[in-house]
């Protein structure tokens, strides 16, 4: 089986962590969000008004501040229990923020995970 | 004179536009059966690889519906030039598929210009990483499924990524529960897309299904039953459909009647056993 990334939204990142991942065959996820900060080896990804998710980003990583990404990713956790982030595996850019209307995504979220036979594979 | 040709120039335009809609209607009207597929379905990777097939070379079945044509958008992963194609490896998320393309060397591809791109074999725009969107046929090779691409352009608005995943929610469900409207679930699709999709799912549905719309719940509910339940050649009988429904026999008696005036469906061995009529 090829590798699936679902799309979630912030507040499902618990459910893709390794610890809770019984219910999921991967937990590499897609997350889509506004770049708004970076800091050397982390950054904060904005996910509309769903909020924030901190990046932990390899040496190579190319983010832009202010620029629409897309991540594919595994969640991880903080150091200092901070809670939960996204390593970042890839991403691809999309332009400028306001091209993209962020409530189609939640509803492509909403969707892919409703009617989950035709997206993932849940076991 | 230079007026007169323009005039004319400008009529036989609007003349042509005028004609179109003339002209697809009336088969729209008039194809009503499922043998002759042209659709054009959006679905996701993982829908493919899903994709059933009844017997060898058979068409690929997606939720019972036969398949000709695909449409999905995922990122390129690999791209490998061959003399006669190109080889593109796609994946959305939901799964992975190659994509092949063949090349015409003689004449300089026309649909890539629509977009005011320069000519070419689409090669140079396509990068790896980058969002692609494909349109193309199911073939299988052995065991391994691969897309005939007719068209394979990069995407740059992720809007229509995720108008494309939403559609292929609505058209799955088309196809798994019948047209929307009634009792149709309030699903996810239905927020951001509501409508267009209700308006696409249309397009996508056999003539059958525009009869189908003005009947009630019931039959709705018996026609995707006798689409779906496995059966031999004669069909399925009342009472069981009544009992697999839990509906009344009275009630299904009569949606039937409503079904069978319509000859969406028929009746076999007797009055009572229907099956569903497919030209």
């Amino acid at each position: 089986m090829s590798l699936q990334t679902p799309r979630i939204l912030p507040s499902h990142l618990h459910a893709f962590h390794p610890s809770n991942a019984g219910s999921h065959t991967t937990y590499t996820v897609r997350l889509l969000g506004t770049v708004t900060a970076l800091h050397g080896s982390t950054g904060t990804l904005t996910c509309g008004n769903n909020g924030d998710v901190t990046l932990i980003l390899k040496s190579d990583a190319r983010l832009q501040v202010g620029k629409l990404v897309e991540v594919v990713g595994k969640v991880a956790d903080l150091e200092g229990g901070q809670g939960y982030g996204l390593r970042v595996l890839g991403s691809t850019e999309w332009g400028d923020p306001s091209t993209c209307d962020y409530k189609i995504y939640e509803q492509v979220v909403n969707a892919t995970h409703r009617f989950t036979s035709i997206f993932y594979n849940v076991e | 004179m230079d007026g007169g040709y323009n005039n004319y120039n400008s009529f036989g335009g609007g003349g042509g536009g005028g004609f179109m809609p003339g002209e697809t209607n009336s088969p729209a009207g008039g194809k009503t059966g499922d043998r002759d597929n042209k659709t054009l379905r959006p679905v996701t990777i993982k829908q493919i690889l899903d994709a059933s097939q009844p017997f060898p070379e058979a068409p690929f079945q997606v939720d019972n519906a036969d398949v000709a044509n695909v449409l999905f958008i995922g990122q390129v992963r690999n791209i490998s030039s061959q003399s006669t194609n190109i080889t593109y490896k796609i994946d959305d998320g939901t799964g992975e598929i190659e994509v092949k393309k063949w090349v015409d060397s003689t004449t300089a591809d026309n649909m890539d210009t629509d977009d005011g791109k320069a000519p070419g074999d689409g090669k140079s725009e396509l990068e790896v990483n980058g969002y692609a969107r494909v349109f193309g046929s199911v073939k299988s090779f052995g065991n391994k499924r691969y897309i005939g691409a007719h068209s394979v352009r990069p995407l740059s608005d992720i809007n229509e990524l995720h108008a494309h995943l939403l559609e292929a929610t609505a058209v799955h469900l088309f196809f798994t529960r019948g047209p929307p409207g009634g009792a149709a679930p309030a699903g996810g699709a239905a927020g951001a897309g509501g409508d267009a999709v209700m308006g696409g799912a249309d397009d996508y549905g056999a003539g059958q299904n525009k009869a189908l719309a003005s009947m009630g719940p019931v039959a709705k509910k018996i026609y995707s039953l006798l689409r779906n339940e496995p059966q031999d050649d004669t069909g399925v009988h009342m009472q069981v459909i009544a009992a697999k429904l839990n509906i009344p026999a009275m009630e299904v008696a009569k949606a039937g009647e409503e079904l069978l005036s319509t000859g969406v469906i028929f009746s076999t061995t007797d009055e009572q056993t229907w099956a569903v009529l497919e030209y």
